[in-house]
């Protein structure tokens, strides 16, 4: 059987030296960035685009399970835009390579609480992931169709609204809320946590229209009535009510979810420089007040909080300083058991 | 295929030689093709079926693991079955609407007929996935259906049935595959032979018998086809249950796409992909030895 599995190696070494070959024709002198849908505004990186204009070549993902699984696989974008808790799972498959924050201009300006996080020391002044963005994850409801409802967590079980509700269709958001309902912690479970937390999944699924992570459709049904409340990030409560939809983002007693990414640089990326650029145009504050102003996330940076208004801050329901927030929402960190997790999330989804 | 016919011919030494040559240049590209792209992409799933999931790319030790696991796991087996009926009732509406359409295409086009299959092939020239999202726009709370069933005052409340549901699903891959179905059955429907129709009709048939006792058993192979080529990837599609389908229309295509995403174990989801392959090659064998035993061929 050593000869089949070498032969496969050979295989697949022969095809990865095709795409070697035929890829750099086009992507040789452009920078590879692979992030969330909707982080690809050239808003965020105007400086970059100034200086090398056409510069970078962008491929999107609406999930970073998804983004980890086709890096894994052999996609070899220069930069990757993952959340915190995946870095420890990117860094153990061998993908990353350090940033030296030296050569990160804006890096003093980066809210300590996101530079000390520990999965991202590298040592010796370097880390494996720049902090960019951080949000919320939330109960998002038409305050009109729902009635005061207590805040909590409960409202996408509650058996009332059943059909109307939908959730995010991943492993760091609909299982970790599970989590909290079911009382476990999320972030390390025993078997018996794990068979909890189905419990709780199973008890949802009936209720729900959609799992899903394809925001403007969320938006969409919350807006024409389909959908009373949904699982959503900031960015869908700023875009609705900017549209005057009556709708509300919920403070859920058991606490918020508050999660931050941000750039990592692949192994073998081809453009260092430009990489380092681009990191660079995108933590201007600027930058940052766009991310802010447009999408409702929080700016790792501070540089860019000092450029938005008080009163547009405080519309948007963001504090000035991120350590407000995590004082009372539970921090997206590493999930130990995002594997059996994710596989059990699957099975439950499909009925079982 | 026709070289049996052409060597009764005598020819000479160095044009057979030649002609050897010649067919071998012409199947070279479809043989390299189908060994690169099928048997080895199929080679690979089979023997991933067979790994332990240890994260690496050609997985770890062999197991029989994952198949004990599908087996075992009765969630797996309700799973096939709804993609089955999902794909069995996609493939039932989808003939049953086109063969009318390839009637009138074959019997009555006429000078338009060129025109008419045109129209049938022009939705094809949009991506699948505006189609899907045109049905999207059709069926949606606020869509196009519920505001006729508003503003005609047939319900006082949109409804909510319609998207997001098995429904849904079969609706947009019926309309998505219409075409698949309506040309192998006008190409049936195109050989019949019109001198049997008209001696039927000679012999005094009305036309309800002279389509069920000539036209219809004569198309359909045409039908059978057009069943397959609907119903083999239906089964498979995950991309429309996805955006119309709701939590209780996830297919089998989900399951093995998710395995092969986030739920990273594609041991596992070559396991199952294999145990749907065979699946479908029990019913189609199924099928074609009915359809040889019982079937209405004349």
């Amino acid at each position: 059987m050593l000869g089949l599995r070498s032969t496969l190696r050979k295989a697949a070494g022969l095809a990865s030296l095709v795409a070697a070959v035929a890829t750099p024709a086009f992507a040789a002198d452009k920078l590879t960035y692979f992030t969330w849908s909707g982080y690809e505004l050239p808003a965020f990186n105007k400086s970059f685009l100034k200086a090398h204009p056409d510069g970078v070549e962008t491929s999107v993902f609406s999930d970073d399970d998804e983004a980890f699984t086709k890096v894994k696989a052999g996609f070899h974008p220069d930069l990757a835009h993952p959340c915190y808790d995946k870095i420890a799972r990117w860094n153990k498959e061998g993908l990353l390579q350090p940033i030296d924050t030296k050569r990160i201009k804006n890096w003093d300006t980066i809210f300590p609480v996101f530079k000390d996080l520990p999965d991202i020391q590298a040592g010796d002044g370097k880390v494996w992931m720049v902090p960019w963005d951080w949000g919320n994850t939330s109960i998002l409801y038409r305050t009109d169709l729902v009635k005061d409802p207590e805040q909590s967590w409960g409202l996408l079980w509650d058996k009332k609204y059943a059909g109307r509700l939908a959730t995010i269709d991943a492993v760091h958001d609909t299982p970790v809320v599970a989590a909290l309902m079911a009382k476990v912690n999320p972030f390390d479970m025993s078997p018996a946590d794990l068979e909890k937390v189905a419990a709780v999944l199973r008890e949802q699924r009936p209720l729900l229209r959609a799992y899903t992570t394809d925001m403007t459709s969320v938006e969409q049904s919350l807006a024409s009535g389909e959908l009373v409340a949904a699982m959503t990030w900031n960015a869908s409560a700023t875009a609705l009510k900017k549209q005057g939809v009556k709708v509300e983002f919920m403070k859920p007693k058991e606490g918020m979810l508050t999660w931050a990414c941000g750039f990592v640089m692949l192994k073998d990326a081809k453009n260092i420089d430009l990489a380092y650029d681009f990191i660079n145009s995108r933590l201007e504050g600027e930058s940052g007040k766009e991310l802010i102003t447009q999408y409702g996330y929080g700016s790792a940076s501070k540089a860019a909080f000092d450029l938005v208004p008080k009163e547009e801050i405080d519309r948007l329901q963001l504090p000035a300083d991120p350590n407000v927030v995590l004082k009372s929402t539970v921090f997206t960190g590493p999930m130990k058991q995002n594997d059996e997790l994710a596989k059990m999330f699957e099975k439950i989804k499909a009925g079982g | 295929m026709s070289v049996s016919a052409e060597t009764d011919h005598p020819i000479p030494a160095a044009s057979a030689r030649q002609r050897r040559l010649f067919q071998f240049g012409m199947s070279a590209p479809g043989a390299l093709a189908t060994s690169i792209l099928v048997l080895f992409a199929l080679g690979i799933v089979l023997f991933l079926s067979f790994r332990t999931n240890d994260g690496s790319l050609l997985g770890g030790a062999f197991t029989l693991r994952n198949f004990l696991d599908t087996l075992s796991d009765p969630l797996y087996a309700t799973i096939i079955l709804r993609s089955l009926a999902i794909a069995g009732f996609v493939t039932f509406a989808t003939v049953v609407t086109a063969y009318p359409v390839a009637y009138y295409l074959a019997f009555h086009a006429g000078k338009h007929r060129g025109l008419l299959l045109f129209i049938v092939t022009l939705p094809f020239w949009t991506s699948y996935l505006l189609r899907v999202f045109a049905w999207k726009v059709v069926l949606a709370y606020n869509g196009v259906l519920n505001s006729v069933l508003l503003t005609t005052g047939l319900t006082s409340e949109p409804i909510l049935a319609f998207l997001n549901t098995p429904a849904a699903v079969v609706v947009t891959l019926a309309h998505a595959y219409a075409a698949f179905a309506i040309l192998p059955i006008y190409v049936a429907l195109e050989n019949v032979p019109r001198s049997l129709i008209e001696a039927a009709e000679d012999l005094g048939a009305r036309p309800v018998t002279i389509f069920r006792k000539i036209i219809l058993p004569i198309s359909m192979p045409g039908v059978m086809g057009a069943a397959l080529v609907v119903f083999v990837p239906t089964v498979g599609d995950y991309v429309t249950p996805a955006l119309v389908g709701g939590p209780s229309s996830t297919m089998i295509g989900s399951m093995i796409q998710a395995q092969f995403g986030k739920a990273n174990d594609w041991p596992f989801g070559a396991a199952l992909a294999v145990i749907v392959m065979l699946v479908i090659l029990a019913l189609v064998v199924g099928v074609r030895f009915a359809d040889k035993h019982i079937g209405s061929r004349t």
